[in-house]
């Protein structure tokens, strides 16, 4: 049963300790555990319903219906293909929206296990946007369909697609990380957060065409993050163009500088959940 | 709160006998002073400088080494420490001062269920309880067929954990945990669960453990499994190991002082809070007394000592006839016994105004132990409840001058033993212990 002597995994507390690396080798000894929630939470959400996995895919098809028939109603924005506008937005903005909040529950609803086991905490934080980005991934078989159903062109620059994703994907779990570790010191973060997530709501071309805001505003305007995440993800799908090396470069800066300063909060604070949860 | 410091700790040495070793270790919680947990009180009393804590210190200065293959014991009142000692060696904690250094795989005997989800099947569940401790899918698909045939689960495995029994989970999660072969164990509170054929299986498979050299870390309210399990018991109190040694004296110590303090915190709880009580109040137990021999309020007895409930009542309408009983409860929810007037064949007139109703045990039974009693009143028929408290009342059995020696189990039958020897030539004596002329081991 005992394994040889030199084999044994040995705990020092008083280790010299460099958490911002040494938690990311434990989170990728213990990647199975990643894999384990986002399979259970994707598992669990669509067990009990009979459409199953279509639900993500009609979710957002039919949100989106209701929007478009308001907006171009109601509003009449001048915008050619208004469904794919809309939802090419909507999609990306429900993933970060989606994903996050639920991240910044999940350690004070995880809290239990972190309690009574050592595991790396920082899985239940990564795991829920992992979820939001495969329920993303299903929401473009709709996306490519109301592309299809409306006539917009399917371009060459579709293939831009993954790197807008993934530059999304690390900002989100860069806010979720951070946010997520200061929830667990005030509680009242996860109901700020959602005010916050609100007011973004509006303050990023969602529903709305860039060109609505006043030309005085629009540098105010573009200091929103949220604002190049959809326009990387929405100019290949509904410009059919790759998007300018400017708005790049910032999205870049803003997920890494987010990534970085969240992994580094999170692991900082980590030591001291299990005293506050 | 700062890391924890290491300054002047010296570090411990890597000796091959110790799997573990504590050095110094303290655990300090900051309570805040009142409660402000939001973002905004909090700032707004930063502003005003006045965010106070509450030091309070779940270990202090805490040294201890256990050697590989230890079976040891850990004792002490609620709150004395014994979670937050699990939890630094677990690796949950990180202590705020000193020193801990653990060798090999240390797997929590999670309580049952935890980190179980109830829609997915048997086998979702099994791999992500695994995940959880740390094996990949690879290594739990090996570790699989064994679970499943542990828990005794059988086609079940792919049905919802939320059609399985409680049994079946508790079977499914001890299965899990118990796979891991791990180098320390820890097992806090959770062995008192399921059914006894099972319960027995758990405690042969940590036997096994032990035998095959794991250590093991046993918290538990049972003294008598601590004294039957553990080669060496830590007792804490506040925070800090007040004995350390052989489980018997150990544990007899702990005894022993607890007479003194336990009647005492026991006392003080006496009362049913508002969820602890229900009933018409047609007839209202006011006060309910536990007394010895002598009359003297007590709460905690002797096996062996005399009992009595005394139950005051207050009538509100005159009761017709009225049945009173009274339940005992271990501390674990076991029903030990029910007793009431009307099996008792005592028939109560109309009741008006207020009187007291008394049951008396000569010879309590009951051995070591923390028990509840219920009080209840209520109509003959047992249709509607008058009142009835809800393990209300708190005693504990302590063995101290061993009136009753006994150890195991419950409660003292009173029987008595004899021995007859049906040989007398000398000749027999040469015979091997344990063979027996009665013909029923020949």
């Amino acid at each position: 049963m005992l394994t040889s002597e030199a084999n044994l995994p040995t705990y020092d507390s008083s280790r010299p300790r460099f958490p911002i690396l040494e938690d990311a080798r434990e989170l990728v000894h213990y990647h199975d555990l990643l894999l384990s929630l986002v399979r259970r939470d994707l598992t669990v959400r669509y067990k009990r319903s009979a459409l199953g996995f279509l639900w993500t895919m009609l979710n957002p098809l039919l949100t989106m219906l209701v929007m478009a028939v308001v907006f171009s109603t109601a509003f009449r924005f001048p915008v050619e293909h208004y469904p794919v506008y809309l939802l090419s937005g909507l999609l990306l903005w429900n993933f970060f929206s989606q994903s996050t909040t639920i991240a910044i529950d999940s350690l004070v609803w995880g809290g239990g296990l972190i309690h009574k086991i050592y595991v790396p905490k920082a899985a239940f934080v990564i795991s829920p946007v992992l979820v939001g980005l495969v329920n993303l991934l299903l929401a473009l078989v709709p996306l490519a369909l109301i592309m299809f159903a409306t006539g917009a062109s399917f371009s060459w620059a579709l293939l831009y697609l993954p790197v807008a994703i993934l530059l999304a994907l690390i900002f989100a779990l860069g806010v979720g990380l951070f946010m997520s570790a200061l929830a667990v010191f005030f509680v009242d973060i996860v109901d700020i957060y959602r005010v916050v997530l609100t007011i973004l709501t509006y303050l990023t071309p969602i529903f709305y065409p860039e060109n609505v805001v006043p030309p005085q505003y629009v540098s105010f305007y573009h200091m929103n993050p949220m604002y190049y995440f959809v326009e990387l993800f929405r100019i290949p799908v509904y410009l059919g163009r790759i998007p300018e090396g400017y708005l790049t470069a910032r999205a870049a800066l803003l997920a890494i500088g987010a990534f970085i300063l969240g992994w580094w909060f999170f692991t900082r604070k980590e030591d001291e959940f299990a005293y506050r949860v | 709160m700062s890391l924890p410091t290491v300054s002047n700790v010296p570090s411990p040495a890597r000796s091959s006998a110790n799997v573990i070793r504590l050095g110094q270790v303290s655990v300090r919680y900051r309570l805040p002073h009142e409660r402000y947990a939001t973002l905004k009180e909090h700032t707004i009393r930063w502003l005003q400088r006045r965010v106070q804590y509450d030091d309070f210190w779940a270990l202090k200065d805490v040294d201890v080494d256990i050697a590989q293959g230890q079976v040891l014991g850990i004792i002490g009142r609620n709150g004395a420490g014994k979670s937050t000692l699990l939890k630094v060696i677990s690796r949950v904690l990180r202590p705020t001062r000193g020193h801990v250094w653990v060798r090999g795989r240390v797997a929590p005997l999670l309580e049952f269920g935890a980190g179980f989800h109830p829609e997915l099947t048997g086998r979702e569940n099994v791999f992500l309880n695994g995940a959880i401790l740390g094996f990949s899918h690879a290594e739990m698909e090996r570790k699989f067929q064994r679970i499943v045939d542990f828990a005794e689960l059988g086609d079940f495995i792919d049905a919802p954990l939320r059609t399985y029994s409680s049994g079946m989970v508790a079977r499914l999660g001890f299965a899990v945990a118990t796979d891991v072969e791990p180098n320390v164990l820890i097992v806090d509170e959770v062995l008192s669960v399921g059914d006894p054929a099972f319960q027995r299986k758990s405690i042969e498979r940590i036997q096994s453990f032990r035998a095959a050299g794991t250590t093991i870390l046993l918290v538990t309210h049972s003294l008598e499994t601590v004294q039957r399990m553990c080669d060496r018991v830590i007792w804490l109190d506040h925070g800090v190991v007040v004995a350390d040694g052989m489980a018997e004296t150990v544990v007899q110590e702990y005894r022993n002082q607890m007479v003194g303090s336990e009647s005492i915190r026991l006392a003080k709880a006496v009362g049913p809070t508002e969820s602890q009580r229900w009933g018409d109040r047609q007839v209202e137990i006011i006060q309910v007394r536990l007394l010895d021999g002598q009359g003297e309020e007590q709460t905690v007895f002797e096996t062996g000592d005399s009992l009595v409930v005394q139950m005051d009542y207050e009538t509100n309408t005159p009761v017709p006839s009225p049945v009173f009983g009274i339940g005992i409860h271990r501390h674990d929810g076991l029903h030990i016994s029910g007793p009431n007037t009307d099996f008792a064949g005592l028939e109560l007139p109309e009741l008006k105004g207020t009187g007291c109703v008394t049951f008396r045990v000569p010879n309590l039974p009951l051995l070591d132990g923390l028990y509840y009693i219920s009080v209840a009143v209520h109509p003959k028929d047992g249709l509607v409840m008058h009142d009835f408290h809800d393990r209300a009342y708190t005693f504990r059995v302590i063995n101290v001058n061993g009136k009753v020696k006994e150890q195991y189990g419950l409660f003292s039958l009173g029987g008595t033993w004899k021995h007859t020897p049906s040989w007398s030539a000398p000749s027999t004596a040469l015979e091997a212990p344990g063979s027996s002329r009665n013909g029923l081991h020949v």
